[in-house]
């Protein structure tokens, strides 16, 4: 977006900000605000008015901010800035009853694409992003970048994330799928064997809510303790079909990876297959929790049965 | 002695005779140190690798022993050894220095950590000057110079001229015993044309752009054990353990097994204070199952309680953690916070 675009959206952001704490609508703003290198943001809590102008907006707000929802409702409704990706992960948390719409405030911003502050191009995850700006907000803070809804682009910056079609989406899905078993085996060994079990993929995820994670159940043991490829092999694919219904694309598990792991590779085969064989809805675009396996109707075919 | 950039590659083959070779490389997209061998390529233009080295000293599934009992029913413990003879090739200074931290850790106040003295003894470390510190570099700050790695066996400084061919020079001096008997090995391969004095080796004015005062800072902290910081500072924290498994210096681990029909095997693996279930007891109770509680845990241990016990910060200013924690939680920042903090001391 341009430098006046953000400008007036950072304004704007703070504006509001300031009255929804100063007439006590919210207790708390999330956002972001700026970090100590050149470009960087970090999410920010602001819950005094006052300090409603650290906040800022712009290229460069590379963090979803959806689940830090759930560890600020305590403190009394939260205000969220959201962009197509935050709000998904809302709607998402609020299908999987994590969240009440009544919790949170939902502060819509256009979003154009974000951009590594380190080299400023655009994010790989807003590369494959189709909904760029809020699906679901109480208020509105700019026009509508648009790029992502139906053509017109209200914001000519908005050229660098056109919307994106399904076959650019799965472009890198329709890649594996041609590959031959040995090489896909390989491709993803690889990928494992560098995991760290760092466990920063589900720690980001708007859709990884369980209160007590299956790795974490110890006595349990789902997952063992070592870090070799068949544990890591064991993990990546739970979490990846455990989320498998509700993802949203957000593509933030995939930034978060310190070991570059194609985490988005894997969740896109999962939703590509759901679309193909269920014609699953994409997942966070209301609050109704319409995943193809997490839900069920008295209508389903039960062919199997 | 006087070492070329072009004579690496035979050294480097050399060397690998004897020992298992580490350098810095990119394996799979990821940089850290990777194993020698013809195929691989050095890179040691790499600040900093993205994986730390600790894991050839403790790496991050190590087995201990087996169990298990034999086909007469003999109950049998057999401890596993896998210390080879490790050569750590292009470590920096702060890699080195925190090497210097395990070592504390390991060796140090009456216990002998026998699985890390085993590879500690066998490892020969090898480090490189920095000529250009990243953007999040700030070993300056932590005590650190970028030119200085004095628990290094050998040190490489890039010396400041290149000679008519183009080619860096490095100037090559032994810092240990062990480092002036490896040296032999070296001999081959230096320099012949050109002596020591003909050469300028980087200089100390190498310093990081990154800087915080660490004044005060342990003594503040004694006192901000309930300081409201915590609670702000760890609301974005998503405790994935990103921070403890690329830090050079955490090294907390948690033992566990695995059983098989009649054996089984005791390991452990990387830990981290991030993760709730590091402190969760067998009854249940975790001391520490507030994000807040975890978070001060991390940065108290770093700069405070490691100094407190063994008289120098666990943290070496090397930046992993500043540039791969994904909600931009930055140590550095902390630092100025504490430093900015009214807190009597």
């Amino acid at each position: 977006m341009s430098l006046s675009t953000a400008e007036a959206l950072t304004d704007a952001l703070r504006e509001e900000a300031r009255r929804l704490l100063a007439e006590g609508t919210v207790a708390v703003v999330v956002g972001w605000e700026a970090g100590r290198f050149p470009n960087q943001t970090t999410p920010a809590f602001i819950s005094d008015p006052e300090q409603a102008q650290r906040l800022v907006y712009g290229d460069y707000c590379v963090n979803t901010l959806a689940k830090y929802a759930l560890g600020e409702k305590a403190a009394g409704k939260v205000a969220v800035c959201v962009r197509g990706c935050d709000s998904r992960g809302i709607n998402r948390m609020i299908a999987d009853n994590q969240l009440l719409r009544d919790e949170v405030y939902l502060l819509g911003l256009p979003c154009s694409g974000m951009k590594d502050p380190a080299t400023g191009s655009l994010l790989m995850k807003c590369r494959t992003c189709t909904e760029h700006d809020a699906v679901t907000y109480d208020v509105l803070l700019g026009p509508a970048t648009a790029a992502g809804h139906d053509g017109a682009s209200a914001d000519s910056s908005a050229g660098d994330s056109e919307h994106v079609s399904d076959e650019q989406r799965f472009t890198a899905v329709l890649g594996i799928e041609e590959m031959a078993p040995e090489k896909r085996r390989a491709l993803f060994d690889a990928a494992f064997n560098k995991c760290i079990r760092c466990y920063a993929c589900r720690k980001s995820c708007p859709c990884c809510t369980c209160r007590e994670c299956f790795v974490d159940q110890l006595r349990a043991g789902w997952q063992g303790k070592q870090n070799n490829l068949a544990e890591n092999r064991f993990y990546n694919i739970t979490r990846v079909f455990h989320i498998g219904d509700r993802c949203i694309e957000c593509g933030e598990c995939e930034r978060a990876c310190p070991m570059g792991l194609p985490l988005m590779a894997l969740n896109r085969k999962m939703v590509k297959d759901l679309k193909s064989l269920f014609n699953a809805d994409d997942a966070g675009m209301t609050e109704e929790n319409s995943a193809a396996l997490g839900r069920y109707d008295l209508g389903d075919l039960e062919e199997f049965m | 002695m006087i070492l070329r950039h072009s004579s690496l590659e035979g050294l480097l083959s050399t060397l690998s005779t004897g020992a298992r070779v580490y350098v810095p490389a990119k394996a799979d997209g990821v940089t850290k140190f990777v194993l020698y061998s013809s195929s691989v390529r050095p890179d040691f233009s790499i600040t900093n690798t993205t994986m730390p080295p600790k894991d050839l000293l403790f790496p991050q599934t190590q087995h201990m022993y087996r169990y298990g009992t034999d086909a007469e029913g003999v109950p049998y413990v057999e401890p596993v050894h896998d210390a080879d003879d490790v050569i750590v090739f292009g470590m920096r200074p702060c890699d080195v220095r925190s090497i210097e931290c395990m070592d504390d850790v390991f060796l140090t106040k009456g216990f002998v950590d026998v699985s890390y003295q085993a590879k500690r003894e066998r490892l020969l470390m090898v480090a490189m000057a920095c000529t250009a510190p990243a953007p999040t570099c700030f070993c300056n700050s932590m005590g650190l110079c970028p030119t200085a790695a004095p628990l290094a066996d050998i040190l490489l400084r890039p010396a400041g001229a290149t000679d008519a061919s183009g080619d860096t020079a490095y100037l090559v001096e032994a810092q240990s015993e062990k480092g002036q008997a490896a040296l032999a090995q070296w001999e081959s391969y230096k320099a012949t044309d050109t002596s020591d004095a003909d050469f300028e080796p980087v200089s100390a004015a190498v310093s990081c752009s990154l800087k915080v005062s660490m004044v005060g800072v342990k003594d503040k902290l004694e006192a901000m054990f309930d300081h409201p910081i915590w609670e702000q500072l760890s609301k974005k924290c998503i405790t994935c353990g990103t921070c403890t498994f690329v830090c050079p210096t955490c090294h907390c681990f948690d033992i566990s097994q695995e059983n098989r029909l009649s054996e089984g095997t005791r390991f452990r693996c990387w830990d981290s204070c991030m993760f709730t279930a590091y402190t969760e007891m067998a009854g249940g109770h975790n001391p520490r199952a507030s994000k807040s509680a975890r978070v001060r845990q991390r940065f108290m241990h770093k700069l405070c309680f490691f100094e407190q016990r063994y008289g120098k910060t666990l943290c070496v200013g090397c930046g992993r953690c500043v540039e791969k924690c994904p909600v931009a939680l930055d140590i550095t920042c902390l630092i100025d916070q504490i430093g900015a903090a009214d807190v009597a001391y």
